[in-house]
């Protein structure tokens, strides 16, 4: 049956088929090129596991981010205990602090003595350093040094044999206090008619005050021990 | 001479089939599987062509019709997870062989 139709429908079908190889084709090779033609149940798998194994860890964030703020909590309890013990021991004395302040220098008198005037006049005397450094506490001193050395709570300033021992550490002239505080506050509070300064000029001590924009103070360094006081709760 | 009408058709086919928009990924399955059965009923047409056997009818209903069950069986196979276009692959393949292997024995028979 080699007739005219069937060449006709055999070249139809040709057609056809030869249509469906064409698109066929560029659709494969579009995908192939755009996308690694991986099997869609194994996408699928695979994307289950990815979402399965994202909504573990997404839990896993949550708890992480709790513990986090947790520990941040506990961190910033830490802190400001950190902090409030740092003011203590500022305060204290324990610990350095530096900042603006006035500067005190006190020298024996260069001039020779007079004959009428009292040769243990002119010695600085330790209580006129004492003094001086309550006259400071008392115009707002925040941290002082006598000789480098810090006051602390328990801080002596006696005299002991022919020197002064502040911090049970002897201490020689030139006397150099140094206070850190509000600078002008300090030098009015110092400098007050009457004061215990203006008194010392008088004595023939050589006393020098001026304000320092940065002073800086080493903690006290000994040792510092309760033995028979106990808290008190 | 009819060789060169089948190539020439084949070849007006890739051609208008290429410039053809290109189809969902999805289809590209159902696509090869529809693609071989009309294989299998473009050398089975030939086959009979050369065997003076040829039934128009025949050849059409069947072009038409296995080509959209091989492609709707797949279908089917993957609605129930059964990968049924598997069976449609190894029948078409081993019904193309056969084909070919008969026109070849015709030809060398011919020639």
């Amino acid at each position: 049956m080699r007739n005219k139709g069937a060449q006709l429908s055999l070249a139809l079908v040709c057609l056809i088929v030869g249509t469906m190889f064409g698109i066929q084709y560029k659709t494969t090779s579009f995908y192939k090129a755009s996308l690694v033609p991986a099997r869609i149940e194994d996408l699928t798998a695979q994307l289950n596991g990815v979402t399965g194994e994202r909504d573990n860890l997404s839990q896993k964030v949550a708890s992480l981010n709790q513990q986090l703020e947790d520990i941040r909590n506990s961190d910033k309890e830490m802190a400001n205990l950190q902090k409030e013990l740092q003011l203590d021991n500022m305060v204290g004395g324990l610990y350095p602090v530096e900042g603006p302040g006035v500067s005190i220098t006190m020298s024996e008198s260069s001039s020779s003595l007079q004959t009428n005037e009292n040769a243990n006049g002119s010695i600085v005397n330790v209580l006129d350093i004492l003094r001086l450094v309550n006259e400071l506490r008392a115009s707002g001193a925040e941290a002082i040094t006598v000789n480098d050395q810090r006051i602390t709570a328990m801080s002596e300033i006696h005299w002991s044999g022919s020197m002064i021992v502040v911090n049970q550490n002897r201490i020689a002239p030139p006397f150099h206090i140094q206070a850190i505080g509000d600078p002008s506050m300090l030098e009015s509070g110092m400098s007050l008619k009457g004061g215990y300064l203006e008194t010392l000029k008088f004595t023939g001590v050589q006393v020098e005050m001026k304000k320092v924009e940065k002073i800086k103070m080493a903690a006290y360094n000994g040792s510092t021990k309760m033995t028979f006081g106990k808290a008190v709760n | 001479m009819y060789w060169i009408g089948i190539v020439l058709c084949v070849a007006l086919g890739v051609i208008f089939g290429s410039k053809l928009p290109i189809m969902s990924y999805v289809l590209t399955k159902y696509m090869s599987i529809a693609v071989l059965a009309a294989l299998d009923s473009v050398f089975g047409g030939i086959r009979a062509y050369l065997e003076d056997s040829f039934d128009n009818l025949v050849f059409m209903t069947g072009f038409v019709v296995n080509t959209l069950l091989a492609a709707g069986l797949a279908y089917l196979g993957d609605l129930l997870r059964v990968e049924l276009y598997l069976a449609a692959v190894v029948v078409f393949g081993v019904r193309i062989f056969q084909n070919l292997a008969i026109i070849r024995r015709y030809l060398l028979k011919k020639y």
